[in-house]
């Protein structure tokens, strides 16, 4: 089975991380672009929020400023009475709700000679307005040393006092606007006193968290030298500045930050709060105290909708690529489903069963034409092998034939030896190798009267069956001819002449046939065509020259001639056919005359196996493996002579 | 084996290379078979490159000659040499051909 290479898990392993890789990618590109959009939007609403902030803190910072300039305009221009004076400051604090106090304090002996200091205040207590005199109020240290009298006094404008706390006086955390009023008689302008108007850090902590910024943002204000003046954290007003903070978590940007809120700057800042948590701050400042406003945003509450939005995508993507998952290996199942059943059956196809069933195809897609074509396949190996099968059988059949016909082929020669145990003129030996299991070449000897012995050697052409099927012919031809008629050259012309006829496929057979007359050794011999036998006597071993004569078959009439030698006790006459001389080795190079001749001298004489077999040897030898292209035959006859009657 | 012929006026003249025996007569006899057919009487064979002939191609030689003849053609032989010309020798086969020392002997037989 296929395991995890298969075409269904790789197809969803594929398209999963592809689309998941391309949903991430999105996914990432649509978050940062949101932020960066929501940033851009946050900068804005945090700067028109702290703008509207600083307006509101602003207006009214200057509507008190307003009411203490009127206040102090009214006592340079009009004389007032110490009972028109407290009217007015009574009136001053009734008219104006977001004053905590008002009040006059004047140089030294500047209200009444009587009188060295003189400063009334009217401020709110428990919900009433109540006065006291704050030359009296001051215990440790005398008005005129507070820096709400002395900086405008020297200043000789309009000045808003750093926030302190109003010891004996309104006893709140405090900032006080104060201006200087002047007596202008006598064309002299002589400082007459300072016109002081309290606001509560409490009323202003109130008027800028009365706006809501998301959950969990604020708003703060700094005073000029970076002291808080309202936050959420009420303890740390007027008790931390910027630069303690920065101090004690060690974070130069925290003081750089207070330095340009010191400076007056605006600006829009990420930093981390203590806990670690990212906060955006706008600041800006407020001109008439110099003081600072800060709106603090988280960064996570802010990012929440973006974050609320990409985990619902995350989600809905991963439920996607689940969905595309289940599709995928549902298409991949649908398609590969086919191709394991058509495996299973190709498997029991591929162990030698061809009748098994393919399954059944209904689409016609990329499987059903593979299974189709399967089809055909078994259909065509079916046929094959039916017909190898008759083939081989038949075959078969022609191979036992053919080896019936070896054994008949070989038991028509004379193939006893000795074949004369009784003659001891002459021993005789012989021997055929076909190079196909039957051959064209034969030998024959036979006596045809008491004292004349035939031998010969023929070469059908051509070998194999047709070869074979001639040479029974011409043997038979031969040896009844030759026993009728007992002259070689008689022999040869008659069987010519029957051969002849009907001979359209022009096979022929080259014969040397020779009779030994056992009595003296005289051997007459006539050649159709053959190769010259050797003759090895004692002194010489060489080629008989001898007349050529056409072959048997093909030419009726042909004429041969016989012609004649005389053995002496202990010659041999060698026979061959061209399967020895024209044997091959794997060069290509033939065994040839030469070879032969030479074997002849130095193989064994005495007897003439022993020399055939050599000479078969010899040639195997020269094969060297090569297969043996033509029959091979050799026929050897020893004349041994007359033994003495005596 | 290897067969080349080209045609010299009405001679159709038939150069054969390498060996001629059992494997390669039958190759012979369908290269004549084809030129008997399209007409060809009068061929002369150049042996020249004949390395080898084995009593196969003796046959396959005496059979298109004999087919030629059934067709009123001719044969003619030409430079038979070497272990061909032992083996033409030997069977006799040199005394029942028209044999040439050179393919333009051959040739000028025939215009004869």
């Amino acid at each position: 089975m296929p395991g995890s290479k298969s075409i269904v898990t790789r197809l969803i392993l594929v398209i999963s991380l592809c689309s998941a890789l391309i949903f991430t990618v999105t996914l990432g590109y649509n978050y940062t672009q949101s932020r960066l959009v929501l940033e851009k939007e946050l900068e804005n609403n945090a700067r028109n929020l702290a703008l509207s902030l600083v307006n509101r803190v602003e207006s009214e910072l200057v509507s008190v400023s307003k009411v203490t300039e009127g206040v102090a305009r009214s006592l340079e221009t009009g004389s007032y009475t110490e009972i028109q004076l407290h009217s007015l400051l009574q009136t001053t604090l009734a008219g104006n709700q977001g004053l905590y106090g008002s009040g006059v304090a004047y140089e030294p002996y500047a209200f009444r000679r009587t009188d060295r200091l003189y400063a009334p205040f009217y401020f709110r207590k428990n919900g009433k307005v109540s006065c006291i005199r704050l030359e009296e109020a001051y215990a440790d240290l005398p008005y005129f040393y507070w820096d709400w009298y002395q900086i405008p006094r020297e200043l000789g404008r309009t000045e808003w006092s750093e926030p302190y706390f109003d010891d004996g006086g309104g006893n709140m955390l405090m900032s006080t606007c104060s201006i200087p009023f002047y007596d202008q008689t006598d064309g002299v302008r002589r400082l007459k006193g300072v016109v002081k108007a309290d606001i509560t850090l409490a009323s202003l902590t109130k008027l800028i968290s009365s706006v809501k910024i998301l959950k969990r943002g604020y708003a703060a204000l700094f005073s000029r030298n970076g002291m808080i003046l309202a936050h959420p954290l009420k303890e740390s007003i007027m008790n931390e500045t910027f630069f303690s903070i920065a101090e004690s978590r060690h974070d130069d940007s925290l003081r750089k930050l207070g330095q340009k809120m010191v400076r007056g700057e605006s600006g829009f800042v990420l930093y981390k709060s203590e806990s670690g948590a990212r906060n955006w701050m706008y600041y800006a400042p407020i001109r008439s105290t110099g003081w600072t406003l800060a709106v603090v945003f988280p960064e996570d509450e802010l990012l929440a909708n973006v974050r609320k939005l990409s985990m619902t995508m995350a989600v809905m993507g991963l439920g996607g690529i689940f969905l595309l998952s289940i599709a995928v290996s549902y298409i991949a199942r649908s398609i590969t489903g086919p191709l394991r059943s058509l495996v299973a059956v190709t498997g029991v196809i591929a162990s030698g069963n061809f009748d098994v069933e393919l399954p059944s195809t209904r689409s016609s897609d990329e499987v059903g034409v593979l299974t189709n074509s399967f089809r055909l396949m078994i259909a065509s190996l079916k046929e094959y092998i039916r017909n190898l099968t008759e083939t081989t059988a038949a075959k078969e059949r022609i191979q036992s034939e053919l080896k019936v016909a070896t054994d008949i082929q070989a038991s028509l020669l004379p193939r006893i030896f000795p074949a004369f145990p009784h003659r001891a003129e002459f021993d005789i030996y012989a021997s055929m190798d076909p190079a196909k299991e039957v051959g064209g070449d034969f030998y024959d000897f036979f006596f045809i009267d008491e004292h004349n012995l035939c031998f010969l050697i023929a070469d059908v052409a051509d070998k194999g069956v047709p070869a074979a099927l001639y040479m029974m012919v011409a043997k038979t031809l031969l040896k009844s001819e030759g026993q009728r008629l007992g002259e070689p050259e008689l022999i040869l012309s008659y069987v010519n002449n029957i051969l002849a006829e009907d001979n359209d496929n022009c096979m022929f057979a080259t014969v040397f046939c020779a009779i030994l007359d056992t009595r003296n050794g005289d051997v007459r011999f006539a050649n159709a065509g053959h190769n010259p036998p050797l003759l090895i006597a004692s002194q010489k071993t060489h080629y008989l020259s001898l007349q050529a004569g056409f072959v048997l078959g093909p030419m009726p009439d042909s004429v041969y001639k016989t012609e004649r030698l005389t053995l002496k006790p202990g010659d041999t006459l060698f026979l061959y056919t061209d399967g020895v001389t024209e044997a091959i080795n794997p060069e290509e190079q033939l065994y040839g005359d030469d070879r032969l001749l030479h074997a002849l001298k130095e193989a064994p004489k005495e007897k003439l196996s022993d020399l055939i077999h050599c000479i078969r040897a010899e040639v195997n030898r020269h094969a060297n493996g090569a297969p043996q292209s033509d029959d091979i035959t050799m026929l050897a006859i020893t004349y041994r002579g007359v033994a003495d009657e005596a | 084996m290897n067969i080349e012929t080209f045609k010299e006026s009405a001679t159709t003249v038939v150069k054969v290379t390498g060996r001629l025996d059992a494997v390669t007569s039958s190759e012979y006899e369908q290269k004549f078979n084809a030129l008997i057919s399209d007409g060809e009487t009068i061929f002369v064979v150049d042996l020249e490159k004949l390395d080898y002939i084995s009593s196969a191609g003796l046959r396959a030689l005496l059979a298109t000659a004999k087919r030629i003849k059934g067709k009123s053609g001719q044969l003619f032989l030409a430079n038979i040499a070497g272990p061909v010309k032992e083996v033409f020798n030997i069977s006799g086969f040199g005394s029942i051909f028209p044999v040439y020392e050179s393919v333009d002997c051959a040739l000028n037989a025939v215009a004869g």
